[in-house]
């Protein structure tokens, strides 16, 4: 068993923590694909006169998007990758920092 | 069968080689290289065994389609000294065909998205996220296996239909051996990134890579085959064909004798110094004279084959596709794979104004499609060639049906069980040796029987190689890093990676070091900051440099945040530096929060282990920790 003043214990303590990019890629990703997705539908689903006309704003960015049903899948599709770029872009860049920053005499 | 007998010539040193396939030959001829003496005997009346070619109406047939690639360099070396200038270097195209359409093998991803769709390739990619998030947890059947690396989507559409065709059963009951040995360490993001960087590693050295080319024989695998057996006899191991083995006469520790059944249905008997068998090793097992214990038998009996029959059909078309082979996944059609045999060769065809196609189907002895007459098969493969659309039933002149008993060993629940037992049962025979796909019942390439024959050879003249570790410990997969092609260790200390997937195992230590390691804020915070940085520029240049303006007003709202920023090119770089400085301090206030909660939960456990500690040297023995 690990006692506190084990050197094993004391190197557990002072481990610096490594972001799995793949893992925080696929989280953003859903987090931001299911959240356009839910955006899209729900103002969709709310209807009224110039539905969306905000968020359909964002077809500057992603051709072919909509605030429609079909827009919907499409939003999903491109939040997930942009959420997942930008999440194994965060993870990445920290795991790249950190490691140059423990590896300073 | 006749019962006349013929004494054998002589005592001498004399291996028997049992079949003229890659095995068998390559290991005549490492004999005659080493100056023993031998004799291979072939139940068919060609060489090659499941790489001959098949001569028809002037035309050649390779059995299946044969790609001439391996990373064994002594191998491709024995291939070149063979066949010399008559190895071609063949350029590769297949495809997949599924429901209407044909997607680039091995996957593209521009390709495999517009014959998906948009619809199905959102489906596809759930379904991977899903499996990433939610693997299932007993990876012990093949569709279990892909499933986790692939999504169940993708493998409903470029696995299931294709797998089931050629093996005969549900993927839920074939082994996940053959998927690891097979698809190695792929998964969908190994996949996507190979069909980016094409040729290419992020490090920008160059792999080397025979995925789009192959060597070919001018005449086909046959052509290897017959040529080899020359050379073998020439150092005086003749090829006997029509001559089967079918009974092996031993003491209990040495194979002494062989009876070979001829083509005149005259049984003779042959002395045997040692035997090299490619013959099933179940046959082989069964054909032992005195038979082995019931077990043994029961273990042979166990093991179980996918045969296969291709339909050759000479087309009235110079030209019909460019593929050299297609896999056809569509359900619709029983065909499992089609060759384009002028494609591998031009010389495979006799007139350049033809084409000779082979239509691969999977089957088992004596079930309906096996027993199929010849002129009903025909028009089968006729009739899905034209379904497929590859050309009119009315183009073929003419045809011939090959049927290939035993093509697959199949990799069912209980093989390696099986297998094993006839492995311990065999190994106690000093001079037995067992080559070649069926003769170790291991879904082996061309290159691993040869090799398993040059082992085997060397083996009889006194070295003391491992057979089994061949396709083991010896890649299938067709990229070679370039580490491998200098020749050089890889870091998991062989030249390839392992068949079967393996858990690495973590002391308590590293596992705890996972849960408590605590988070760097600058690196954080660092992270955070420069990707917010880059997201809002290329969110700015994308509107600056773009003709759609309607998102301006909305992205400059975050002017109330970002103090002189706006959708300028002096604004971009405003922004940057303060989406840097902000997302650098959400960055480290973050990674502040989560060491605040990992300390909590750190300084729990030490007085949990305080407490044990004490409790411990109060009692003056161990405690468990609850």
């Amino acid at each position: 068993m690990l006692k506190q003043d084990d050197p094993e214990w004391v190197l557990v303590t002072r481990t610096i923590a490594r972001l799995r990019a793949r893992i925080v890629a696929i989280v953003s990703g859903m987090v931001a694909g299911f959240g356009l997705f839910a955006a899209t539908l729900w103002l969709v689903i709310k209807g009224g006169p110039n539905v969306g006309q905000n968020l359909g704003l964002l077809r500057a960015y992603y051709p072919g998007y909509s605030v429609t049903w079909g827009g919907s899948l499409l939003g999903l599709l491109y939040g997930a990758l942009t959420g997942a770029l930008l999440g194994w872009s965060v993870a990445g860049l920290y795991n790249f920092l950190a490691r140059r920053r423990s590896d300073r005499p | 069968m006749a019962s006349a007998v013929t004494s054998s010539p002589g005592t001498e040193e004399r291996t028997v080689i049992v079949g003229a396939g890659p095995a068998g030959l390559t290991a005549a001829l490492e004999l005659g290289k080493l100056g023993k003496k031998g004799v291979v005997f072939e139940a068919d009346d060609l060489v090659g065994g499941i790489s001959r070619s098949v001569v028809f109406e002037g035309c050649r047939m390779d059995i299946g389609g044969h790609r001439f690639f391996t990373k064994v360099r002594e191998v491709e070396a024995l291939w070149h000294e063979i066949l010399g200038e008559d190895l071609l270097v063949r350029q590769r195209m297949s495809r997949i065909f599924y429901r209407d359409s044909f997607f680039d093998y091995p996957l593209k991803p521009a390709n495999a998205l517009r014959g998906l769709g948009i619809f199905e390739a959102a489906r596809v990619a759930l379904s991977y996220l899903y499996a990433q998030l939610f693997p299932i947890a007993d990876e012990a059947t093949f569709d279990a296996w892909v499933s986790n690396r692939f999504g169940r989507r993708l493998f409903e559409i470029f696995f299931k239909t294709y797998t089931e065709k050629v093996w005969g059963m549900p993927c839920s009951e074939i082994s996940a051996a053959w998927a690891a040995q097979r698809i190695k360490n792929l998964n969908l993001m190994t996949a996507l990134k190979n069909a980016f960087l094409r040729n290419g590693t992020r490090s920008g050295e160059v792999v080397t890579s025979l995925i789009e080319q192959f060597h070919y024989p001018r005449l086909g695998p046959g052509m290897m085959w017959e040529r080899c057996a020359d050379l073998a006899a020439s150092h005086g191991l003749k090829t006997h064909l029509r001559s089967r083995v079918v009974g092996v006469h031993h003491d209990g520790r040495r194979v002494i004798s062989v009876d070979v059944e001829g083509s005149d249905g005259k049984t003779r008997h042959e002395a045997s110094s040692s035997l090299i068998s490619s013959m099933p090793i179940g046959h082989l097992v069964r054909a032992m004279d005195p038979p082995p214990p019931a077990p043994v038998l029961h273990a042979a009996k166990g093991l179980r084959y996918r045969d296969f029959l291709i339909v050759g059909l000479i087309v009235e078309r110079a030209e019909l596709f460019p593929d050299n082979w297609i896999y056809i996944h569509s359900p619709e059609v029983r065909v499992g794979r089609v060759q384009n045999f002028k494609n591998w060769s031009p010389e495979m065809v006799s007139d350049p104004s033809l084409s000779f196609i082979g239509l691969e189907y999977f089957a088992n002895q004596g079930d309906d499609l096996w027993s199929l007459p010849d002129d009903e098969l025909l028009k089968l493969g006729a009739a899905e060639a034209q379904t497929i659309g590859l050309f009119e039933a009315d183009e073929v002149r003419t045809g011939l049906v090959v049927r290939s008993p035993k093509a697959y060993p199949v990799y069912d629940g209980d093989y390696e069980t099986h297998l094993r037992v006839l492995r311990d049962w065999l190994d106690g025979f000093d001079n037995l040796y067992t080559v070649g796909r069926n003769g170790q019942h291991r879904y082996n390439n061309q290159d691993h029987s040869m090799l398993a024959g040059l082992f085997a050879a060397r083996n009889v003249a006194g070295a003391n190689l491992d057979l089994w570790s061949i396709n083991e410990e010896q890649s299938f997969h067709e990229e070679v890093r370039p580490e491998e092609a200098r020749g050089e260790k890889t870091r998991r200390g062989g030249v390839s990676d392992r068949q079967t997937p393996s858990r690495v195992e973590g002391s308590a230590a590293e596992l705890l070091k996972d849960a408590f390691a605590s988070y760097d804020e600058v690196a954080l915070g660092g992270a955070v900051g420069i990707t917010a940085s880059l997201a809002l520029a290329v969110a700015t240049a994308v509107l600056l440099l773009g003709s759609n303006e309607s998102f301006v007003p909305m992205l400059s709202l975050l002017g109330n945040y970002f103090f002189g920023y706006g959708v300028s090119w002096p604004g971009l770089a405003v922004g940057m530096a303060e989406a840097g400085v902000f997302g650098f301090g959400l960055g480290w206030v973050g990674a502040k929060l989560i060491n605040h909660l990992i300390a909590a939960f750190e300084r729990d456990l030490e007085r949990r282990l305080a407490t044990l500690t004490t409790l411990e040297a109060l009692d003056g023995g161990d405690v468990e920790a609850r």
